[in-house]
């Protein structure tokens, strides 16, 4: 869409005065970000191709840290682990951000308490959200196996959330959708307010029943903000540390270990900063496919519209 | 217009190489800090000392203070970390190279890391200008020198014993605990000990209170992985069966309610507790602001059927220099005031273990206001052995560790299942 | 908004599920407020105690006691505002660049830009550490914020919202000899306003829990954020649960205070239907 108008064959003066108009809006942002985060990345993309401790001489490796963390079963784990969590974290926070801001999209009273209430998880204090998670998974006792055993759940049939491999994922995505379904159901908010209502009336007038004016109008109407939630609870997912760390450790075992954990021990406790950079190298690959796959349908599809 | 972007890339190209250099070069220029020998003459010299939770405690505060009493030509400058996050702190300070002079080793092993990589200054000479005695530490100091060369001296050792709640025992009728016990008369008392509401003992959730008693006899460290670590195995399955017998909280819960050993001890609930003499402070703290509201008492850690009463397990806490410090000899007064004899008083008067010890050390220590009668006979120790090998790789064995011990605690893996795992693992980083 | 009579079983119907979902979502916080008025050991009993026996409202008091709360929480202030202002103001100009200025090279920045997002902090954390101590911006605020403020992804997002924006309504206001200047400030801006919104809050909530940064950039006490000061709880020789719930229920109202009023901008500031969706 953005190529629709091209200005081409003006002339070289134009074409100058085109960049040096567009320069002056990026270069504010853009000197400070080459500065503090650009120069600092293409640092550790080099130091892939290292062996390094951090403080003595590096020395020039090759493909071997690649070669490395393909081999080792750490690595591959942290990365299926990694994938297992963001998918659901995706799936599960859109589709929960989407249904609060359909259900909270009228007038009603109280509209901006129960609004601010769901973004309350938004906000809090990380560490003291997860002493209090941590607390609410308990085995015997916590609140939620005691909800689940008053819904009927037999008591041998409990999960044991945090305190088994199974259980353990589940229950940290549960906490990110819980975090997360707050601030992107505003932003669905944003977007359903701007759906034209005539849309609606029309369909009204043809008889469509509630569900079908969803699936054609207001389903359809989101989809740039479908591709902007995605994308941002995609890489946030895939970069998620704190939250995870605070709640298990990556535990039990390695259960709950991310790939962004598996970086943090391998720079700070095996000191290999050749390997952890690779790490990240391979992270930023998944990430930048999604994103220019995502970038292509979203194109094909602005095109359709 | 094609200029802008070779601009743009160039800049990165320049920043980026003079990192590398900067970066990279870090262990050439380490042995500078030597020739500013006494560089700020005039107007005080300030330290800049890394600390952990200092906040929480009063006795490196108050030594550090009267260092500075002491030394009027010295400022200290702390910087307080947080515990967890310690390790991380401290590494990007030094390989980033920010200002920084003193440093409290919180894990002595990595100690040897820091030498690898030429952080820490040689501080060999000034011992020896100074006339001090290693022997004076008991055996810990050693630990501290690499080739030949001293890099630190220990300011506090601490070490395991037992600590017991006395109201539960009197309740009981049951006797305190004797200066030597076996791990299997511990586990017998702690059955004894349990019911109406109350704890026979309580273990942290910690991988040492498995390993610990695995090499309490010093025959083994966690890094002995040729036999499969089958000297933790007895211990892990004494773990399973108390946890099954109700005598002590399962890991699970101690995890998913964020319990923390002070807390729980507090709480009264508890009889037993093997914890670091770090803790004897702690209690007295409880105690004293009201927190906590029993009569307790300290007894010779428990050992291993055939081993001798007074074996235990610690660690030495370890002051070192940075190498790149512009004022080695200031830093070199703190190091000598802080782990001689005028800070081995102050810790030994806050109820901390000073590294440098002699037989009234503990005298004094057990003597202060708030210990209980006869810790003395239960501060005795015969052999303190290092709950973790300075090495390379140890962080990273520990993190195996603990993971797998979360498995076995968890019932996720039975305890061979465990221990498989960890040798194969261990293996795999050793070798 | 969907203004339609509806029966009024189905209203009842929403209130309930409404009310349920947020008692549902604030069930940790009631927690943590509960918790936050109780002992240390009552903290975590089994099964919890939802209202304490006594409400120690003094272990609010004792936040301000047993740390430089106040000093803290001005320097939290200070660096988030700081930090959400520069991000703001420089991301939605260059995503102005990118999205709506057109020359050569435009694609191969922005790329550099999309690259960075992926990779955690915790793999470049240590060669930027490095950097700023030899520009001098350990230690202090001016480098934490330089560190914050410039951050790939508010202009990733933005350059998302303002690519949505129709180029016929820019090609409109050129034609009648706006500058791209006047057409960023008279047009794009006012459209972008949601777009806005949701990048301050998302800057103001990040800047405002961050903990790993001002741990590693800050050493002295008067620099120190209220995150930290948390943590401070949550120490070695003692954990002290119910400062940190005290400590993070006051930390949540500065975020509210920006909260409500940003909230008005979603529901009145967005008569925008002229904007194709």
């Amino acid at each position: 869409m953005a190529n629709k108008t091209k200005q081409a064959g003006k002339g070289i003066s134009l074409n100058t005065r085109n960049t040096m108009v567009g320069l002056s809006f990026i270069l504010p942002n853009f000197i400070g970000f080459c500065l503090f985060t650009l120069v600092p990345v293409v640092f550790s993309f080099i130091l892939s191709f290292m062996k390094w401790d951090g403080f003595t001489q590096m020395e020039f490796a090759g493909f071997q840290n690649f070669v490395k963390i393909f081999g080792e079963k750490r690595f591959l784990d942290s990365l299926g682990h990694t994938f297992y969590f963001a998918f659901f974290t995706v799936i599960f926070s859109m589709a929960a951000a989407l249904g609060l801001a359909l259900l909270l999209n009228r007038k009603l009273k109280c509209v901006n308490f129960f609004r601010s209430s769901i973004f309350f998880p938004y906000v809090a204090s990380i560490v003291a959200v997860s002493c209090v998670w941590k607390a609410m998974f308990m085995e015997d006792g916590g609140v939620i196996n005691g909800a689940l055993q008053m819904l009927g759940v037999a008591e041998d049939m409990l999960p044991g959330w945090i305190a088994s491999t199974k259980w353990a994922m589940p229950a940290v995505i549960i906490v990110s959708v819980w975090r997360n379904m707050g601030y992107f159901m505003i932003i669905y908010l944003a977007a359903l307010q701007d759906i034209p209502h005539s849309l609606y009336e029309a369909a009204e007038i043809d008889g469509a029943s509630k569900w079908r004016q969803f699936v054609r109008i207001t389903f359809p109407m989101l989809t740039p903000s479908h591709f902007f939630v995605f994308m941002m609870l995609t890489i946030n997912s895939f970069k998620t540390f704190d939250m995870v760390f605070l709640l298990t450790e990556g535990g039990p075992g390695t259960a709950t270990q991310l790939l962004s954990m598996y970086v943090y021990n391998k720079g700070f406790i095996s000191w290999d900063y050749g390997v952890t950079s690779a790490a990240s190298m391979v992270l930023f690959l998944i990430v930048a496919t999604i994103t220019i796959l995502q970038f292509r349908v979203e194109k094909k599809f602005n095109d359709f519209m | 217009m094609k200029m802008k972007r070779i601009a743009a890339v160039g800049l990165t190209t320049v920043m980026t190489a003079s990192m590398l250099a900067g970066c990279g070069g870090g262990a050439s220029n380490s042995d500078k800090g030597n020739d500013s020998n006494g560089g700020s003459a005039d107007g005080k010299t300030t330290l800049k000392v890394s600390i952990w939770d200092s906040t929480n405690n009063p006795a490196d505060l108050e030594a550090i203070n009267a260092f500075q009493a002491a030394n009027p030509d010295i400022k200290i400058d702390l910087i307080d970390i947080p515990s967890n996050d310690y390790n991380t702190k401290l590494n990007t300070m030094l390989n980033g190279g920010s200002p920084l002079d003193v440093i409290f080793v919180k894990q002595a092993d990595s100690l040897k890391n820091f030498y690898d990589k030429g952080q820490l200054l040689d501080i060999t000479q000034y011992v020896k200008d100074a006339n001090i005695d290693l022997a004076n530490y008991n055996g810990t100091a050693e630990n501290f020198s690499f080739d030949g060369k001293q890099v630190a001296l220990p300011v506090r050792t601490d070490y395991y014993v037992l600590y017991y709640n006395k109201d539960i025992f009197d309740a009981k009728g049951i006797e305190y605990p004797s200066n030597d016990m076996t791990w299997k008369e511990f586990e017998d008392l702690a059955a004894q000990l349990t019911g109406d509401g109350n704890y026979g003992a309580y273990m942290h959730t910690w991988q040492a209170m498995a390993w610990n008693w695995g090499i309490q006899d010093g025959k083994n460290t966690i890094m002995s992985y040729k036999d499969g670590y089958t000297f933790a195995k007895p211990y892990y399955e004494m773990l399973l069966r108390m946890q099954d017998a109700g005598s002590i909280q399962t890991y699970g819960q101690l995890k998913s309610g964020n319990i923390h050993y002070s807390g729980a001890f507090a709480q009264g609930n508890v009889a037993m507790m093997p914890m670091g003499t770090w803790f004897m402070g702690m209690i007295q703290g409880k105690i004293a602001s009201g927190e906590a509201n029993m009569k307790w008492g300290i007894a010779t850690l428990p050992h291993p059927e055939g081993v001798e009463a007074g074996y235990t397990m610690g660690a030495s806490t370890p002051l070192a220099i940075n190498a790149k410090t512009k004022a080695p000899d200031a830093a070199w007064r703190f190091v000598e005031f802080m782990t001689g004899k005028e800070g081995a008083e102050i810790y030994a008067k806050k109820g901390y273990i000073p590294a440098l010890s002699d037989e009234n050390t503990i005298k004094t220590v057990a003597s202060n206001e708030g210990m209980p009668e006869g810790s003395e006979e239960a501060l005795q120790v015969k052999n303190i052995v290092p709950d973790r090998p300075i090495k390379d790789h140890v962080g990273e064995v520990d993190q195996i560790l603990g993971e797998q011990h979360s498995m076995i605690m968890l019932g996720e893996s039975t305890v061979d299942e465990g221990l498989a795992e960890i040798t194969k693992q261990v293996k795999e980083v050793l070798e | 908004m969907i203004e339609k009579k509806q029966s009024p079983i189905i209203t009842t119907a929403i209130y309930v599920m409404l009310i349920l979902l947020t008692v549902l979502t604030l069930l940790p916080l009631v927690w943590m407020f509960s918790a936050s008025l109780k002992l240390d050991s009552e903290v975590f009993t089994v099964p919890i105690k939802w209202i304490p026996e006594t409400f120690h409202w003094d272990n609010y008091l004792k936040v301000w006691q047993k740390i430089d709360f106040a000093t803290f929480s001005f320097n939290s202030i200070k660096l988030t505002i700081l930090i959400t202002l520069i991000q703001v103001i420089t991301c939605s100009f260059a995503s102005y660049g990118f999205s709506k200025c057109k020359f050569k090279g435009r694609d191969t920045l922005f790329l550099c830009y999309v690259a960075t997002i992926a990779i955690p902090w915790q793999t470049y954390m240590l060669p930027q550490y490095s950097l700023m101590r030899m520009l001098g911006g350990v230690d202090n605020h001016w480098g934490y914020v330089a560190l914050q403020a410039f951050s790939a992804f508010g202009v990733f997002l933005l350059r998302q919202f303002y690519q949505s924006i129709p180029n016929e309504l820019l090609e409109a206001a050129r034609i009648d000899g706006l500058s791209e200047y006047g057409i960023y400030a008279r047009i794009v801006l006012p459209l972008a306003k949601p777009a806005l919104t949701t990048l301050t809050i998302f800057t103001f909530v990040t800047a405002w829990n961050d903990f790993m940064g001002p741990m590693i950039y800050f050493n002295t006490e008067s620099l120190k954020t209220i995150p930290l000061g948390i943590r401070m709880f949550l120490g070695q020789y003692s954990t002290s649960y119910e400062l940190i719930m005290a400590a993070s229920m006051m930390s949540l109202l500065p975020v509210f205070a920006l909260y409500i009023p940003c909230q008005r901008f979603f529901v009145q500031g967005v008569a925008t239907s002229g904007l194709k969706g």
